[in-house]
C-alpha cells in the first residue's frame, strides 16, 4: 500500500481536533507480584469480575480473582516486561474483540488481531467475549439442516442449524479432518463459519488454512488461533473470542458454523490459569467451575427467531431467524470417554460424533462408530430425502454389527443371514469417504438408495467405491436435472424414487466400473 | 502483603471497636503509634524473631520501654500479641486503624500533586471542591511536581483523578 503522507497528517489532525480532553476518572492499583503470566494487585477494589485491566506498554489483562485485599489477573500476552511496583488501571469494560463481516476470510489471534500479514482489519463494531446466552423466549426450535457433506454423518447422525455436536474420539482419528470438509461444504450456502484452533502447532494451523484456501473456503471462514506457544490465558479466550464473532452473524439474521478444536487444551490452559491463580482443585486438578467453562460456551450456540433479529438489528432484518451451529471437538486419552471433560462435554451437547483408532486403521474413514454416535434434535432438521433413505443404513449396520461379532463362531449361517451380513459389509464399504470432498444432497441419496433398494449385493465389496463413483458421475453427466432440483428442495416422493431406480438401472446395463 | 493486611485486620478492627466502645480513640491511636514506632526501632525488631530472645522476656522488656506510655488496654493488645506471635503486624495493624478511624470521623486523606504550587485561596478553593465531591471532609496533602506540566492530580486511596496536561498527552498519545 502506498502512504500518502499528506493523508497521514491530515488523519492525525483530525483525531487531534476530535480529541475529547476529559478529565479522566479511574481507579488504580500496584503489582505486587508477577508470576507465570499471573499478577497480583494491591488497590482496584471497584474492579469486576472478568474486567479489562491496563498494564504499561498497552499490556492488557483480566482481573479473575477478586479477593479482599486484592486482586488476581492474568495478563493477556507477553509478560515479560511487567515488574513489582507498576500501576495498574482499571478500564471499567469486558474484555472486548472486534466482530464483523471484515473478519471473513482472515486469521486472528484471541483479541482479534490480525496475524497473516494481511493487513488491518476494518471492523467498525466491537462486542464483549463473556456474553448470556440467548433465553427461552428468543430461541427457535431446530430444523433446518447443516449438510456437512459426509455420507456416514449426514445420514445417521444429522446437525441441525443451531445444534451443539461433539467430534469426539483419540489423536489421530480424523476429528479435525471432519471439520475441515464440513467449512469446504458450507460453500455457497451462505452459512458462515469460524475455525479456532485451541493448543495446536502453528503449522497444522497453516495447514487447515493452506487447504481451506486450495477449496476456495477461506472466503466465508474466520480463524480463530490461540497456538501451544502463546500464553494459556489466551488459548482460554479464543473459544470466547470465535463464538463472539459467530454470535454477530447470528444476531444479524444468519446462519454461522463455529468448530472449537479442541476444547480439551482448553480446559488444560483454564486449568493452568486456575491453580497459579490458587483456586482449590478438584477432580483431575481442573478447578470447581469447568463444567461452567464449556457449558456458557456451548449454550451460547443457538438458533434465534425472527422477532428476536428483528429487536437486535433493531428492525433492519425481518422475517428471518439467526443460528449459530458449534462442533466442538474433544480428544480423548486411549478412547477413554468417561474422563472428567469428555463426560461433561458429551452431556452439554445435543449429540456427539464418536470416532474409533481402529475403524480408522482398518480403513474406514471418516472413522464414525455409529452405535455410539448420536444426534439428539438433527433428525427434526434433515432433508427428506436423506430421512427417508439414511434410515435404512442406520439399521443395517446395527443389524450388521450384531451378527458380525456372533457370525465369526458359526460356521454355516442360513440364507438371510448371510445376506444381512454382506449388506453390512457393503453399506460399511458405502460410509467410506475421501478427505476434501464433500458430497451434495443428490449425490448422497442416489448412493443411499442404491444401498437400500440391494443394487450394491452383486457387487464386489472392493469394488463398491468405484461403482458408487462411476454411478455418481453418470447421474451428474445424464441426470442432471433431477439432480439439480433434488438439491434443490431436498424433496423425496415415489416419482423421484421411480426415477433414481430407472437410472440405476440403465447405469447397471450399460456401463463398467 | 496482602496476607499480612489480612491477618492484621481482625486485630484492627477489634482495637476500633474497642476505642469507639471506651471513647477512646485519640488514646488509642497514641498508643498504637507510640508501639509503632518503638517496633521501628532496629535493635528492637531484630529481637522479636530472636529465638534467644523468649517471650516472657520480650514482653517484660517491651512493657518496661512502654511502661509509661501505654495504658491498661494497649499493654493488653501487646501481651496478646506476643502471645500470638503476631508483633509484626503492629505497622499495618496501626494503618489499619487510622483508615477505620478517618472514615468514622468523616475524613479522607487526599494526596493532591500539582504541576505549580497553590496560593492560600486557591488552595481553600479546591479544599472546598473536592470536600463537596467527595462528601467528606478532607485531609489535603500537596506535592508540587512540574513534570505534570499543568493542572493537577488527585489521588484517593485507588481512585484517581487525573486532570494534569501529562495525562491528556498521555491519552492523546494512545488515541494516535
Amino acid at each position: 500500500m502506498q502512504l500518502n503522507p499528506s493523508e497521514i497528517s491530515d488523519l492525525i489532525k483530525k483525531k487531534i481536533e476530535n480529541f475529547d480532553l476529559s478529565t479522566q476518572v479511574h481507579t488504580e492499583g500496584t503489582v505486587v507480584s508477577v508470576t507465570d503470566g499471573i499478577v497480583r494487585i494491591h488497590g482496584l477494589s471497584q474492579a469486576m469480575q472478568g474486567e479489562m485491566l491496563e498494564f504499561p506498554d498497552h499490556t492488557f489483562g483480566m482481573a479473575l480473582n477478586l479477593e479482599r485485599d486484592s486482586v488476581g489477573a492474568v495478563i493477556l500476552g507477553a509478560y515479560q516486561h511487567i515488574s513489582e511496583g507498576d500501576t495498574v488501571r482499571c478500564t471499567g469494560k469486558i474484555l472486548e474483540v472486534p466482530v464483523g463481516e471484515a473478519l471473513l476470510g482472515r486469521v486472528v489471534d484471541a483479541l482479534g488481531n490480525p496475524i497473516d500479514g494481511k493487513g488491518p482489519i476494518n471492523c467498525v463494531e466491537t462486542s464483549p467475549i463473556e456474553k448470556i446466552a440467548p433465553g427461552v423466549i428468543a430461541r427457535q426450535s431446530v430444523d433446518q439442516p447443516v449438510q456437512l457433506g459426509l455420507k456416514s454423518i449426514d445420514s445417521m447422525i444429522p446437525v441441525g442449524r443451531g445444534q451443539r455436536e461433539l467430534i469426539i474420539g483419540d489423536r489421530q482419528t480424523g476429528k479435525t479432518a471432519i471439520a475441515v470438509d464440513a467449512i469446504i461444504n458450507q460453500k455457497g450456502t451462505g452459512i458462515k463459519c469460524i475455525y479456532v484452533a485451541i493448543g495446536q502447532k502453528r503449522s497444522s494451523v497453516a495447514n487447515v488454512v493452506r487447504k481451506l484456501e486450495e477449496h476456495d473456503a477461506l472466503a466465508h471462514t474466520i480463524i480463530v488461533v490461540a497456538s501451544a506457544s502463546e500464553s494459556a490465558a489466551l488459548q482460554f479466550i479464543a473459544p470466547y473470542t470465535g463464538c463472539t464473532m459467530g454470535e454477530f452473524f447470528r444476531d444479524q439474521g444468519e446462519d454461522a458454523l463455529i468448530i472449537y478444536d479442541d476444547l480439551t487444551k482448553q480446559a488444560w490452559a483454564y486449568r493452568q490459569v486456575s491453580l497459579l491463580l490458587r483456586r482449590p482443585p478438584g477432580r483431575e486438578a481442573y478447578p470447581g467451575d469447568v463444567f461452567y467453562l464449556h457449558s456458557r460456551l456451548l449454550e451460547r450456540a443457538s438458533r434465534i427467531n425472527a422477532k428476536e433479529v428483528e429487536k437486535l438489528t433493531n428492525g433492519r432484518v425481518t422475517g428471518k431467524t439467526g443460528s449459530l451451529t458449534a462442533l466442538p471437538i474433544i480428544e480423548t486419552q486411549g478412547g477413554d470417554v468417561s474422563a472428567f471433560v469428555p463426560t461433561n462435554v458429551i452431556s452439554i451437547t445435543d449429540g456427539q460424533i464418536f470416532l474409533e483408532s481402529n475403524l480408522f486403521n482398518s480403513g474406514i474413514r471418516p472413522a464414525v462408530n455409529a452405535g455410539l454416535s448420536v444426534s439428539r434434535v438433527g433428525g427434526a432438521a434433515q432433508t427428506k430425502i436423506i430421512k427417508k433413505l439414511g434410515g435404512g443404513t442406520r439399521l443395517d449396520l446395527a443389524q450388521y454389527r450384531e451378527l458380525a461379532a456372533f457370525a465369526q463362531f458359526a460356521s454355516d449361517l442360513d440364507e438371510s443371514t448371510r445376506k444381512q451380513i454382506e449388506r453390512g459389509q457393503r453399506v460399511t464399504e458405502l460410509m467410506k469417504q475421501k478427505q476434501y470432498s464433500p458430497m451434495s444432497v443428490a449425490q448422497m441419496g442416489v448412493s443411499l438408495f442404491a444401498a437400500n433398494e440391494g443394487f450394491l449385493d452383486n457387487i464386489e465389496v472392493n469394488k463398491v467405491l468405484d461403482f458408487e463413483a462411476a454411478l455418481l458421475s453418470y447421474f451428474k453427466s445424464e441426470h442432471t436435472e433431477l439432480m439439480d432440483s433434488i438439491n434443490a428442495t431436498g424433496d423425496f416422493n415415489n416419482e423421484i424414487g421411480s426415477s433414481i431406480r430407472s437410472g440405476i438401472e440403465t447405469f447397471v446395463k450399460t456401463h463398467s466400473w | 502483603m496482602n496476607e499480612i493486611a489480612t491477618l492484621a485486620r481482625p486485630y484492627a478492627v477489634a482495637v476500633f471497636k474497642r476505642a469507639k466502645e471506651t471513647n477512646s480513640s485519640k488514646k488509642w491511636s497514641k498508643n498504637l503509634s507510640f508501639l509503632a514506632a518503638v517496633l521501628n526501632d532496629n535493635a528492637i525488631f531484630g529481637m522479636i524473631d530472636d529465638p534467644k530472645v523468649g517471650r516472657a522476656r520480650l514482653l517484660t522488656l517491651l512493657l518496661d520501654i512502654c511502661a509509661d506510655q501505654l495504658d491498661q488496654e494497649g499493654s493488653n493488645l501487646l501481651k496478646l500479641l506476643i502471645e500470638n506471635n503476631r508483633l509484626n503486624l503492629i505497622p499495618f495493624i496501626v494503618e489499619l486503624f487510622e483508615t477505620y478511624k478517618a472514615e468514622d470521623e468523616g475524613f479522607i486523606d487526599i494526596d493532591v500533586t500539582t504541576a505549580y504550587a497553590f496560593t492560600k485561596e486557591s488552595k481553600q478553593h479546591f479544599n472546598e471542591v473536592l470536600e463537596k465531591n467527595f462528601g467528606k471532609k478532607v485531609n489535603m496533602k500537596v506535592v508540587v511536581d512540574s513534570s505534570l506540566i499543568g493542572g493537577v492530580l488527585v489521588r484517593a486511596g485507588d481512585q484517581v483523578i487525573d486532570g494534569s496536561i501529562r495525562g491528556q498527552l498521555q491519552q492523546l498519545a494512545q488515541r494516535l
